[in-house]
C-alpha cells in the first residue's frame, strides 16, 4: 500500500472529523427547546437560573459557544451533563459504552459468520432449496426492525417460555459462587439482545454475500478452475469466497462504526444501560452535552470504521491502491 | 469472520457437529442457571422505575428516585409517620417554647454514622446552617428543591449547646418547622462545603449517613443499590438489601415485574395496570399525586389594571372571573379522565390536593359540564356572539384564545385538542402550540420578573405542579407576590393575600383549615386555573417475599416512593410470616437468630456484589477482539494460498 494512498485517505478522515465537531454544535443550537426546563421551580430566582444558564455555557453568544466548544473538545473536555447534574460528559459516556460495544460487537460477529455462511452457500448452491429459503428468509429479516424481532424474541422467551430474564444485564443483588456463574448469569442475559442484533443484521451479510458469489462464479478464472478440474468446494473456498468477500468486508467496517451507537430500540426494548438508551433519555430531557458527546464519538467511529474499510480494501484488492 | 464453509479440508460435518456442541454446552447452564445463584443469600427488595437516578446528591435531585435514594441513606430532623404527621428522626423529641418561636430537638444520644462516627446536634446544626445561609443570602442550594422549606418554616437561627440539643428559632408561627425537607448530613464528611458548593458537591456511593440503608452503589442507567445501615437507630425492615431499578419503558419493566425479577413497581400505564390487577399474585395501589395538572388563564392586570406593551392577555375577557367562570363549565374533567388517564385520576378541584386530607376542601358548588350552560353564563356576563357565531369581548373585539402548553408531558397535546373542540362550541377559536418547557417558562414572564423584556404574552396554558407535605407551597403560586416568579396565571386578589398571610399565622391546625377553606373557595370560583385532574400514582407489588406493605399516607398514598421511607420499615419476611417465632411485626428486625429460613445477618455491610460488575464485560470484549483478530487473519492469509494454486 503506498504512502500516498494512505495519507490521503486519513487526511480525508481527519478533515471530517472536523467538519462534524463543527456541524455537531451547530445541529444542536437549531433544535427547539432547552436544557434549562428542569429550572421550573418556584422557589428559584431569575439569579439562580442565570447562574445555571452560566454553567452550562448558555449565556454567551453563539460565536462565543462555538470557540469554547471546540477548544474543549480538542482537549477531551465534552463539557459536564445537564441531567446528570455536573457529571463530566465523558464520564457518563464511559460508564455506558462497554454495554453497547459487548451487545452490538457480540451480535455483529454472529452475523457476519452465519450470514456470510448463509449467502456464500446459497449463491454457491443457486436456486437449490438452502437459496430458496434462506434467501426468503434473509429479506424478511433484512426489512424487519430490531425492536420488532426483539419484541417477538421477548414475547416467545421471557413471556411464554420463561427461559431468559427480560432486561438489565445481570440478576440483582446475587451473590456468584464462581466467576463461572457470573458470567453464566451474563450470559443470560445477553442471550436475546445479541441474538436479536445478529438476526437484524444477517439479513444483510447474506443477501451480498449471496450476490457476490454469483457475480465472481461467472468470471473467467472460476471456468478456469473449473477446467483444471478442481474439486467445487476447493474452488469456492480458493477462489471464489475470497474476490467475493470484498463487498462484504466494506460492509463489516462500516458496521462496526456502529457498533458503537448500538442499536438504539435493541437497548430500549431489553433496558440494555448502553449509549443508545442514553441517547434516548438525553433526548428526551435536552441534554445537549450529552448528546453532541455521544453524536461526536459515533461520528468518529463511523469515519475511523470507513477509513479502516478503505485499507483493509486497499490491502486486499490492488487496484484501488492508485 | 471465516464461516465453518472456509475452515479448510476437515469433514465438514465433524465441524458443524462440533460447533453446534459449543453452542449447546454454553447454553444449557444458562438455560437451567435461571435462579440457581440465589439460595440462603440476604432478602432483597427489588424496586422498578420508570425514572433514571439523576444524582445522589439530595440537592442536585429533581426526581422522585433521588428523593427516595436520599431519604433512605439520610434522616430528617424530624419525619414523616404514617399518616404524614410529624415522627421522631434524626431528633427523638422536640419541644415549642413557650413565646412559640423556639423549638428545642433532642437528639437521640450515642447514635452514629453508618461509618461509625457519633452523630450529634452538631451534624444537624451543620445541615441546617447550610440551608439557613442560602435564604439569608437569597440564594438556594444546588436546584433549590429542598432548602426553601427553611424559608417557608420561618427558621432564622440553628444553635446546638450540647450534643444532644439543637435549638431552632423561627419567626413563623405554624408547625411547618417539623417538616423541613432537610437531610442531616455527615459534618465530618462535608465539613468543607458551603452552600454555594454543595449543590454540585459529589455524592458518590457508598454514602455515609443515619438512615436505615446507605447507597453502596449506583451503576449508571441500571440500579441505586443499598445495604442496611448496621447503625440504624430506628425499626428495621426485612429487606436487607434495596435495589431501584431503572427501565426506559415502563413496558420492560412491567415484563420484568410479571416475570418476577421486581418486587415492587412504581409508574405502571393504565392499561398494564389494568392488566396487572387480574393477576391474584400482584397487588395494585392507585396513590393521589401531591399535584395536579391545570388548566390556567393569563390574568395579568387583574386588581392592579397594568397592561404590558406588545404583550399580556390577548382580550380583558381573561381578567374577568365571571368568563372564567363560564368556561369552567365548558370543561369536561371527567372525559379528560377517563380519555387521557385511563380513568386513574381524581377530578380536579381546588388548589390543595384532596391527598392532603387534613387541609382539603371540596368546593361547594362544583361545576357540571355542559356547553349550554357556558354559553348562558357567557352571554349573562356580556360576552355575546356575532353574527357568525364569533364570541366578541365587552370591547366588541373577537376572543380568540391562544393556549399553551410544554412538550415535558404526553398527554398535553390531547388535553390541548380536547379543549380547542370545546371552546370552539362557545365561539371561541383557539389556537394551541407546543414549547420546550424553558422556552415556555420565559415567554409566560412577566416584567415584575425582573426583564423588562418579557412579556407574559399568551392567553391559556396547561401545565402542573408538584406540591409539599404542606400546603403551602401551592397556595402561594396564587399570592400578588408570585407574579414574576411562580405565578403563571399572574392573578392578584388581595383578600387572598390577606388570607395567605393569616394562615402562616394562625396557631391552631383547625384555624388554618378554616382560613384555608375560605383560600379553596376564592381560588375555586374565582378560577384563575381550572384544576384538570390530580393525578394518581399506580404503583403494584408482589406478596411472595415481602408481607406488611403499609401506604403513606394510609388512604391515599403508596407504600414506597412516599413522602419518608417508613414503608421500609414495616416490611415483612413473607416466607417467615407462618412461623409462629416470627419476630417480624414488632420490635427490631430479624436478626438472624431465630428462624430457618431467615435471612444472613448483614450486621457487616456486605460488599457490593459488582464491585467486579465490569471483569466479565471486559473479558467478553476481549474475547470478542480476538475473534476478530483470528477471523482477520484467517482472512489475511487466504490470498497468499490464492496464489499458489
Amino acid at each position: 500500500m503506498g504512502s500516498g494512498y494512505l495519507l490521503r485517505k486519513v487526511s480525508s478522515a481527519i478533515v471530517t472529523i472536523v467538519f462534524i465537531v463543527l456541524f455537531n454544535f451547530v445541529l444542536f443550537r437549531l433544535m427547539p427547546g432547552s436544557p434549562d426546563r428542569l429550572l421550573r421551580n418556584p422557589h428559584i430566582t431569575e439569579q439562580t437560573r442565570a447562574e445555571y444558564r452560566a454553567r452550562w455555557g448558555l449565556d454567551k453568544p453563539i460565536p462565543e459557544q462555538l470557540v469554547n466548544y471546540v477548544v474543549a473538545t480538542a482537549k477531551g473536555d465534552l463539557g459536564l451533563s445537564v441531567y446528570f447534574r455536573n457529571q463530566p460528559v465523558v464520564d457518563v459516556l464511559a460508564n455506558r459504552i462497554l454495554p453497547t460495544v459487548v451487545l452490538f460487537g457480540a451480535g455483529e460477529v454472529v452475523a457476519i459468520v452465519l450470514g456470510i455462511a448463509l449467502g456464500a452457500y446459497s449463491g454457491w448452491r443457486r436456486g437449490g432449496p438452502v437459496d430458496y429459503v434462506g434467501n426468503g428468509i434473509s429479506l424478511i429479516l433484512y426489512s424487519m426492525p430490531y425492536f420488532v424481532i426483539g419484541m417477538l424474541l421477548l414475547l416467545l422467551f421471557v413471556t411464554a417460555l420463561h427461559w431468559f430474564p427480560p432486561a438489565g444485564l445481570q440478576s440483582l443483588g446475587v451473590r456468584y459462587a464462581s466467576i463461572f456463574d457470573e458470567l453464566i448469569d451474563y450470559g443470560r442475559h445477553f442471550f436475546l439482545p445479541v441474538t436479536t442484533v445478529a438476526i437484524g443484521l444477517i439479513g444483510q451479510y447474506s443477501i451480498l454475500m449471496r450476490s457476490s458469489i454469483i457475480e465472481t462464479l461467472g468470471e473467467d478464472y472460476i471456468t478456469t478452475a473449473r477446467a483444471k478440474g478442481l474439486k467445487s468446494g476447493r474452488i469456492l473456498r480458493d477462489h471464489a469466497l475470497p474476490n467475493a468477500m470484498l463487498p462484504a468486508v466494506t460492509l463489516v467496517a462500516i458496521n462496526l462504526g456502529y457498533v458503537v451507537a448500538g442499536a438504539i430500540t435493541v437497548e430500549v426494548v431489553f433496558n440494555w444501560p448502553g449509549l443508545g438508551t442514553l441517547t434516548v433519555d438525553a433526548l428526551a430531557n435536552r441534554d445537549y452535552p450529552v448528546l453532541q458527546g455521544i453524536f461526536l464519538l459515533l461520528s468518529i467511529a463511523v469515519v475511523v470504521a470507513n477509513l479502516i474499510a478503505d485499507l483493509v480494501y486497499g490491502a486486499l484488492d490492488p487496484r484501488v491502491r492508485t | 469472520m471465516r464461516s465453518s464453509l472456509a475452515t479448510g479440508a476437515r469433514p465438514r460435518l465433524a465441524t458443524r457437529t462440533r460447533v453446534l456442541m459449543a453452542a449447546l454446552l454454553l447454553a444449557a447452564p444458562m438455560l437451567v442457571g435461571a435462579g440457581g445463584a440465589r439460595a440462603a443469600g440476604p432478602l432483597i427488595l427489588r424496586a422498578g422505575t420508570t425514572q433514571d437516578l439523576d444524582s445522589l446528591n439530595p440537592y442536585a435531585t429533581a426526581l422522585v428516585v433521588g428523593y427516595e435514594a436520599y431519604e433512605l441513606t439520610y434522616d430528617f430532623l424530624v419525619t414523616f409517620g404514617p399518616n404524614l404527621e410529624p415522627a421522631p428522626g434524626f431528633a427523638e423529641s422536640w419541644q415549642r417554647a413557650a413565646d412559640g418561636h423556639s423549638w428545642s430537638f433532642k437528639i437521640r444520644s450515642g447514635m452514629k454514622w453508618s461509618d461509625g462516627q457519633p452523630a450529634t446536634s452538631a451534624d444537624a446544626c451543620f445541615s441546617f446552617q447550610l440551608a439557613i445561609d442560602a435564604v439569608q443570602a437569597g440564594d438556594v442550594v444546588g436546584l433549590g428543591y429542598i432548602d426553601p422549606a427553611i424559608a417557608d418554616a420561618g427558621v432564622t437561627k440553628a444553635e446546638c449547646p450540647d450534643a444532644t440539643t439543637m435549638i431552632l428559632t423561627s419567626d413563623d408561627s405554624s408547625q411547618r418547622i417539623l417538616q423541613t425537607y432537610i437531610p442531616i448530613l455527615p459534618k465530618h464528611i462535608w465539613v468543607k462545603e458551603t452552600y454555594k458548593t454543595l449543590g454540585d458537591a459529589k455524592f458518590d456511593a457508598p454514602l455515609v449517613g443515619t438512615g436505615p440503608y446507605m447507597a453502596v452503589e449506583w451503576k449508571s442507567g441500571q440500579y441505586v443499590h443499598f445495604v442496611r445501615n448496621p447503625n440504624y437507630w430506628g425499626k428495621k425492615g426485612a429487606a436487607d438489601e434495596v435495589f431501584i431499578v431503572f427501565f426506559k419503558t415502563a413496558d420492560s419493566m412491567v415484563q420484568a415485574f410479571k416475570n418476577g425479577d421486581l418486587d415492587y413497581i412504581r409508574g405502571a400505564t393504565a392499561d398494564q395496570f389494568n392488566q396487572l390487577k387480574t393477576d391474584p399474585t400482584i397487588t395494585t395501589v392507585v396513590g393521589t399525586s401531591n399535584g395536579w395538572t391545570e388548566f390556567g388563564f393569563n390574568a395579568y392586570g387583574t386588581g392592579t389594571g397594568k397592561t404590558i406593551k406588545g404583550g399580556g392577555p390577548s382580550t380583558k375577557a381573561l381578567l374577568d372571573p365571571a368568563f372564567r367562570d363560564a368556561i369552567g363549565y365548558a370543561i369536561d374533567k371527567q372525559a379528560l379522565l377517563d380519555r387521557i388517564l385511563g380513568g386513574y385520576g381524581t377530578l380536579g378541584s381546588t388548589q390543595v390536593p384532596p391527598v392532603l386530607v387534613q387541609w382539603h376542601t371540596d368546593p361547594a358548588t362544583p361545576r357540571t359540564f355542559s356547553i349550554d350552560t357556558a354559553k348562558q353564563k357567557l352571554d349573562a356576563a356580556g360576552y355575546v356572539t356575532d353574527a357568525t357565531g364569533q364570541r366578541m369581548d365587552k370591547q366588541a373585539k373577537p376572543i380568540k384564545l391562544r393556549l399553551y402548553f410544554p412538550d415535558s408531558d404526553d398527554t398535553y397535546p390531547d388535553v390541548a385538542q380536547f379543549i380547542h373542540d370545546w371552546l370552539a362550541q362557545l365561539g371561541i377559536p383557539v389556537t394551541a402550540k407546543k414549547f420546550g418547557s424553558g422556552d415556555l417558562t420565559s415567554l409566560m414572564l412577566p416584567p415584575e420578573g425582573g426583564k423588562p423584556e418579557n412579556k407574559a404574552d399568551y392567553d391559556l396554558f396547561i401545565w402542573s405542579w408538584a406540591g409539599n407535605p404542606d400546603p403551602n407551597a401551592l397556595l402561594q403560586i396564587f399570592t400578588c407576590d408570585a407574579i414574576g416568579s411562580s405565578s403563571d396565571s399572574e392573578y392578584c386578589n388581595p383578600q387572598y393575600d390577606q388570607l395567605y398571610a393569616d394562615q402562616n399565622k394562625a396557631t391552631s391546625p383547625e384555624a388554618r383549615k378554616a382560613i384555608l377553606d375560605q383560600m379553596q373557595t376564592i381560588f375555586y370560583n374565582d378560577a384563575p386555573y381550572h384544576i384538570l385532574y390530580y393525578d394518581s400514582e399506580l404503583h403494584a407489588y408482589r406478596t411472595n417475599k415481602f408481607g406488611g406493605w403499609q401506604k403513606q399516607p394510609l388512604e391515599a398514598g403508596t407504600p414506597l416512593f412516599s413522602y419518608s421511607t417508613i414503608g421500609y420499615s414495616f416490611l415483612t419476611d413473607a416466607s417467615v410470616q407462618p412461623s409462629p417465632t416470627a419476630a417480624a411485626s414488632s420490635g427490631p428486625a430479624p436478626s438472624g437468630g431465630g428462624g430457618t429460613a431467615t435471612p444472613a445477618p448483614s450486621a457487616t455491610p456486605t460488599k457490593p456484589a459488582s464491585d467486579s460488575g465490569s471483569t466479565p464485560l471486559i473479558i467478553g470484549a476481549i474475547l470478542l477482539i480476538v475473534v476478530i483478530a483470528v477471523g482477520f487473519m484467517l482472512l489475511r492469509r487466504r490470498p497468499a494460498n490464492v496464489e499458489d494454486e
